[in-house]
């Protein structure tokens, strides 16, 4: 029988992270915690000094950690600190943790020595951060792809950014970000090869949209099993997982490698 | 002799007669498919090709005349509107002979002119004889992409991002369901470390391919003439990715990200996005060749949107609908300005875009050597 782990969220970790949705849908895995006592569990937003509040929580006794959209930030400490106590840090990162990009990853892997181009768009709301937007964008795309090469920005202003890279044969690679009310926010992603291409389309996580996936070879074009599940509940199942197995998950390493692209591209 | 006149019902007015000059894979697989649909107001009496073997042949197919010489098709009395399918670089002295040669109207494929000076010279033609021209920029008469004009409102003026998505197998996967082609030029294998190969790739593709859609482009893009090029990239075997802003920075500028694709695979896409913050424009088009009807118009405004078409016909042959209209004086040329800006528009983004990769390659040239 497994564990059942008691949860705490900061209200903007609840606003942004929709934890009560993600909670209650994992009734046997987890629950809120009674008034006066201390959670196993703690969830927190990803705004600047997240790493910070972590550290506290694991200070507090926390067993594992859910941060929701991190900035950038230096997770060194908190990996540190995570790691001497044997605490669960996972991320809720707005794409990136969509359950569609396991499939996206291997359907990527496969060709990826044969791509000819990438071009992937993000699309937020007018008025957006533009900034955030892009860390949310790459965080997605180096999912699929890996560490980027030739990062550089083109262009970025109060409409989007344009972003180039290349992928590691050397093809080129364009970042697309976009604000606007009249297309759906998420990010397209479409990696072309000598003789077919890889789409994945990534939704929000507000509700449990599926990622759409497709491969398309000279066979014809395969439409990867949808998975109607939530980015949010998929980080929380992913943490029961790792506190289950007692295994620490490597998020905190990957957003390391996101942090330092972005800083250099600043 | 073509059999025209016997063809023709008494009491009907007669067809138009259409002589196309050079009867390569555009000819056969596009002008010719799209003329077939359109026997009641169009009728093709005449083929030049300087290939006798292929002009007699593709000119057998519609029972046309036929020739090697430009000036004999355009002597021929049968002919009243020229179509000018050749290689770009005969473009404009043969739009320029057709204008004087008096015939009601000519189309020229695209692009017109490889120079602005060359556009100048044939807008002057053009004034001083009357004769109306169109460019086969197909998209700009595709009956979605109009449809899709009459209903964007203010959205020219409010656009920050457009969009040129191209992917396309190879032609010839096109063509074979469009015709039964008889010529195909040959194919080559580029050296990708030459830069010269690549600038003229990328000329070429910016030219030949993204041409069919800055037309549509500059419907967007009021300052087309203040342009920088924020990078320049050639694509394997054949394609590009650029980026462009027009304009001045935070300004109303636009940003303007141009890609295209062409590989092995059997799916194409072809769309065209102007966004603003509250309205976007996306434009689903079908792929050439094929007659596959118009291009689908989706109009967003916020969380709504309307959907225009597909309607029955593609671009190319709203073009031979538009060009009988003109040779009938039914409808108003399209002004020399436009074209001639549409041209401008394309030699000043080819131009910088060849610039930037020959910069490009010269620094990490330089920088492997450092």
């Amino acid at each position: 029988m497994s564990t059942h782990y008691t949860v705490t969220a900061t209200p903007q970790a609840e606003e942004s992270g929709s934890v009560a949705l993600a909670v209650a849908s994992l009734p046997a895995s987890y629950g809120p915690v009674a008034a006066g006592e201390a959670a196993r569990i703690s969830a927190l937003d990803g705004a600047a000094g997240w790493t910070a509040e972590a550290i506290k929580a694991i200070d507090g006794g926390a067993s594992g950690i859910v941060v929701v959209n991190p900035v950038p930030e230096n997770t060194a400490a908190l990996l540190n600190a995570a790691e001497a106590r044997g605490v669960a840090v996972v991320l809720d990162q707005r794409w990136a943790s969509n359950p569609g990009l396991a499939g996206a990853e291997d359907a990527v892997r496969t060709v990826a020595g044969r791509a000819a181009m990438l071009d992937t768009v993000a699309t937020a709301a007018a008025g957006a951060d533009p900034e955030r937007l892009l860390t949310e964008h790459l965080a997605a795309v180096v999912r699929v792809t890996g560490q980027l090469d030739a990062l550089r920005v083109l262009h970025r202003g109060t409409h989007g950014y344009t972003v180039s890279a290349r992928l590691a044969n050397g093809a080129p690679v364009s970042l697309q970000g976009v604000l606007s009310n009249s297309r759906p926010a998420g990010v397209d992603f479409r990696l072309y090869t000598d003789d077919g291409a890889v789409s994945i389309a990534v939704p929000e996580p507000l509700a449990a949209w599926p990622a759409e996936v497709r491969a398309t070879g000279p066979q014809g074009e395969i439409l990867l099993p949808t998975v109607y599940e939530s980015a949010h509940r998929t980080t929380w199942r992913r943490l029961k997982e790792h506190l289950d197995a007692g295994t620490l998950p490597s998020d905190l390493v990957g957003f390391a490698r996101l942090t330092e692209s972005i800083a250099h591209l600043s | 002799m073509s059999s025209h006149s016997q063809a023709t019902s008494l009491g009907s007015p007669q067809p138009l007669g259409v002589g196309i000059l050079g009867a390569g894979p555009v000819t056969q697989a596009i002008h010719l498919p799209s003329l077939a649909r359109l026997r009641n107001i169009l009728e093709v009496r005449h083929i030049m090709d300087v290939d006798a073997v292929v002009a007699e042949s593709v000119a057998a197919r519609v029972g046309a005349n036929h020739s090697t010489s430009m000036d004999a098709l355009l002597g021929d009395p049968d002919v009243d509107i020229v179509a000018i399918c050749s290689p770009h670089q005969f473009h404009a002295d043969q739009v320029i002979a057709a204008c004087r040669a008096g015939k009601k109207a000519v189309l020229c494929e695209k692009p017109f002119a490889m120079s602005g000076e060359e556009a100048a010279r044939i807008s002057a033609v053009s004034e001083e004889t009357g004769v109306p021209i169109i460019v086969g920029a197909m998209h700009t008469f595709d009956p979605g992409w109009l449809a899709a004009e009459g209903n964007w409102g203010d959205l020219p003026e409010n656009v920050h991002t457009i969009r040129s998505s191209i992917v396309l197998p190879p032609n010839a996967r096109f063509e074979d369901f469009a015709t039964e082609i008889i010529t195909r030029p040959a194919g080559g294998t580029p050296d990708y470390s030459d830069i010269e190969v690549i600038k003229n790739a990328l000329r070429g593709g910016i030219m030949g391919l993204a041409i069919h859609d800055l037309p549509l482009v500059r419907r967007f893009t009021p300052d087309f003439e203040d342009l920088e090029v924020l990078q320049a990239r050639h694509v394997r075997p054949f394609g590009y990715v650029i980026s462009l802003r027009s304009g001045k920075q935070g300004a109303g500028d636009r940003i303007i990200e141009l890609r295209a694709a062409m590989n092995k695979t059997w799916k194409p896409e072809w769309v065209f996005e102007a966004i603003s913050d509250d309205a976007a424009l996306r434009m689903d088009f079908t792929p050439s060749y094929v007659q596959a009807g118009s291009a689908v118009a989706t109009i967003t405004r916020g969380s709504t949107s309307t959907t225009y078409g597909p309607f029955e016909h593609n671009g190319y042959e709203g073009e031979w609908r538009e060009l009988a209209q003109l040779a009938l004086g039914t409808k108003q040329p399209p002004s020399a300005e436009s074209l001639i800006n549409d041209l401008t528009f394309a030699i000043a983004i080819a131009d910088a875009t060849v610039d930037v990769a020959a910069a490009e390659h010269a620094n990490s040239h330089a920088g492997a050597h450092s």
